[in-house]
């Protein structure tokens, strides 16, 4: 059901008039755009890294190797002079006599000389 | 240019856009072609005046060029998202249009130009109805003109504006009906007589 709205095809004649303007681009016009067109700079490269930075960079880069550092030295801190803890712990787990029976008498294994020490 | 063995006849614009980004000047040359036409149409219609649609059309082609190294490939089409550049600049022209020019400014011809009737109807319509679009709110506007102007289905507007077809559907509808209240008292004006 459409009724006649004359301000409604005055608005579809003025559309279709509009729509059939399609100016040409004029050289000048053209000739800025293209001067426009100036493709960005390639990204800049970077030398590849050394072996060494690259070995590093595998674990993690300075920080991590920093932190294995850390952890070698406090291993290390922690086997030489242990804290109170893991001494109890370790002489309740080897003590000076230890049995440990990882494996049965079949195996023939002196567990005493094994684990002395 | 070589029309035997033209490597870009057919592609894409997309692929072109990528192979301007890698330093093509063919590619430039050919994409500059292909959409300059379309994106001054499209600034012409909704802006009716040459100097102001040329700036927008080169602003347009500058922020493709500069969008080319990041364009994906396969996500959005060039036009769409030259559609939406050309209507989002043209809508910032005509929201500076608002306060000033009054409705009863009609384009003057040059006094030393010689003047074709049909021409200068031509002329003086798309500026009323330019100036029209301008008393719109923004949405309105360019679902009205990507519509009408453009002669886009809802759905490729729907993605152009990046809103659902029925938002799109709204929009054109209550657009239209207020360029018509607007345009009405310009009839005459403008040589549309009742017949």
């Amino acid at each position: 059901m459409k009724m006649t709205d004359p301000n409604n095809d005055m608005l579809d004649d003025l559309f279709a008039e509009v729509r059939s303007v399609a100016p040409e681009p004029s050289e000048d016009l053209i000739a800025r755009v293209l001067a426009d067109a100036v493709a960005p700079l390639p990204k800049p490269v970077v030398p590849p890294p050394s072996l060494f930075t690259r070995a590093l960079d595998l674990i993690g880069g300075w920080p991590a190797a920093g932190g294995l550092v850390a952890a070698t030295m406090t291993g290390l801190w922690v086997g030489v002079a242990p804290p109170a803890a893991v001494e109890d712990l370790t002489a309740s787990l080897l003590g000076d006599q230890v049995s440990v029976g990882f494996f049965t008498d079949d195996f023939g294994f002196d567990i005493g000389t094994t684990v002395d020490g | 240019m070589n029309t035997i063995s033209d490597p870009f006849a057919g592609a894409p614009d997309a692929a072109l856009l990528v192979a301007f980004a890698n330093g093509d000047g063919d590619a430039a040359r050919l994409l500059t072609a292909r959409l300059l036409p379309r994106v001054l149409a499209q600034a012409t219609r909704m802006l009716a005046n040459a100097a102001e649609a040329e700036d927008v059309a080169q602003e347009a082609m500058i922020r493709l060029w500069k969008i080319a190294p990041d364009w994906q490939q396969g996500q959005a089409q060039v036009s769409t998202w030259l559609y939406r550049v050309v209507a989002n600049l043209c809508t910032d022209r005509l929201r500076k249009r608002r306060g000033g020019v009054s409705l009863d400014q009609v384009a003057e011809p040059q006094d030393d130009a010689p003047s074709v009737a049909e021409k200068m109807q031509t002329n003086a319509r798309m500026q009323a109805l330019s100036d029209a679009l301008a008393q719109l709110p923004e949405r309105q506007a360019q679902a009205v003109a990507l519509r009408h102007l453009e002669g886009l289905a809802n759905p490729e507007i729907a993605q152009i504006m990046d809103i659902s077809v029925r938002s799109v559907e709204s929009l054109t509808a209550r657009g239209k009906r207020a360029l018509a209240d607007i345009m009405a008292g310009r009839k005459a004006e403008l040589g549309y007589e009742d017949d």
